[in-house]
């Protein structure tokens, strides 16, 4: 499927018409994992527009040499790499998130909007489109991250990118932090997003 | 004819697949080993940072990991006990010991929790403790890192009445408490067992380390 369709197109397609959580519930692993605090959240989708804007580039580059067969092999590769370099600037740059971040950088790796995206279109398109198609899918996948996480810190711990916002009597929502608290959120916004883009489709 | 296309493709695959495999796992090699000193340091400096919390060192807010190390140096003696780093605090000027650390680990509800316990010099009470490495809930069980957790554990006698009882006690937060008391983290009651359990077990070491007071033991057999 090659790709004919203009940049402004492709990045409104990975924000909106394919955002990968809202359209394909992809990615959940991560998003129920990072969102209950805004700071890890902002590092985590860093890492994920990194990798997939870069994987893009590295297999759109490599698509007349690499063979049909081993591909996904080659693409797993590349994408591993890449997040084994992240995690590496991480530890050495930003020690204490890198910590807070635990295993879920790693396992960036596993993230299937990365190779889905790998497959779909950057081992058919040139460069230029790839890059696009990676970084608009990869900020489209942050700004659902981080509405989650903006909900789940607000009502978990009272208090957003560390600093206290709630009034002082406020009670946290405990359940907020926890995997359920990231559910009942993700489930909230791809029902109004659904709602609100079939309006918006009939009009 | 065919035959030999296959082959030809086949070995094409292996050798692609060969190539960039050698050039990705050089680049990775290449992003480590270029920062592989920062990372160490990070992970000194903090280690560092957490023994002088837990032995009362005054730290400057700014300071950065060379000065760490230079501090490192000049106050603290690390030595073997029984098999485990122990590392002995002395005070600014002369041999007077101040305390001891040790780092003291179990099993929490995600991973193993490590805690930095730092003793005074008679190892009879403790003087700090820092949960400086644990995947525990963030909000719930994480809380253990949080200061009035670690607080209430400052100035706990490690006196026993009798060998086999408990050094303390975790209770519901707010109730009255006899000594050896301390509140737990509400919602978290895996984790502040899990903490009770292995601390009780592991701190009976820190009585032992009341004769260490040369930093020396290691070459004492």
């Amino acid at each position: 499927m090659q790709n004919d369709q203009s940049p402004s197109q492709l990045l409104k397609q990975g924000l909106w018409q394919e955002n990968p959580v809202f359209r394909h519930t992809l990615g959940i692993c991560s998003t129920l994992a990072v969102t209950n605090l805004v700071v890890n959240t902002l590092v985590m989708s860093a890492g994920i527009i990194f990798t997939l804007s870069m994987s893009c580039v590295t297999v759109s580059l490599l698509r007349h040499i690499t063979p049909m067969r081993t591909r996904m092999m080659a693409q797993t590769l590349i994408i591993s790499s890449y997040v084994i370099v992240f995690d590496i600037l991480i530890q050495a740059y930003l020690p204490d998130i890198s910590e807070a971040l635990g295993p879920y950088v790693g396992l960036i790796i596993t993230n299937c909007i990365i190779m889905g995206r790998c497959e779909a279109f950057a081992r058919e398109n040139p460069v230029f489109p790839s890059l696009l198609d990676g970084f608009a899918v990869g900020i489209g996948f942050s700004l659902v991250l981080l509405a989650i996480a903006v909900v789940r810190e607000l009502l978990g711990f009272g208090t957003l990118l560390g600093f206290t916002v709630m009034p002082d009597g406020f009670t946290p929502w405990t359940i907020m932090v926890m995997a359920p608290g990231a559910f009942f959120t993700l489930g909230i916004y791809v029902w109004l997003v659904r709602s609100f883009s079939m309006q918006f489709d009939k009009k | 004819m065919e035959a030999v296309v296959i082959m030809k493709s086949r070995f094409y695959s292996v050798l692609y697949m060969f190539l960039l495999t050698f050039i990705f796992t050089a680049v990775v090699t290449v992003a480590k080993i270029a920062n592989q000193d920062r990372i160490l340091n990070n992970q000194h400096a903090k280690l560092q940072r957490v023994i002088f919390k837990v032995l009362h060192v005054p730290l400057r807010a700014d300071m950065q990991a060379d000065e760490l190390q230079e501090l490192f140096k000049e106050r603290i003696r690390v030595s073997e006990v029984e098999g485990r780093t122990v590392y002995t605090a002395f005070a600014p000027i002369g041999e007077t010991v101040i305390g001891h650390a040790t780092s003291l680990n179990g099993p929490g509800f995600w991973g193993p929790i490590y805690a930095m316990v730092g003793v005074d010099a008679g190892g009879t009470r403790i003087t700090g403790i820092e949960f400086y490495k644990q995947q525990e809930t963030p909000g719930l069980g994480a809380r253990i890192s949080e200061q009035w957790f670690t607080d209430q554990f400052v100035g706990l006698s490690l006196d026993r009445a009798q060998e086999d009882k408990a050094f303390f006690s975790f209770t519901y937060p707010g109730r009255g408490k006899v000594s050896g008391e301390l509140d737990a983290v509400t919602g978290a009651t895996f984790t502040s067992k899990a903490v009770e359990k292995f601390l009780n077990r592991e701190l009976v070491f820190l009585r032992k380390l009341a004769d260490n007071n040369d930093g020396t033991m290691k070459n004492a057999e």
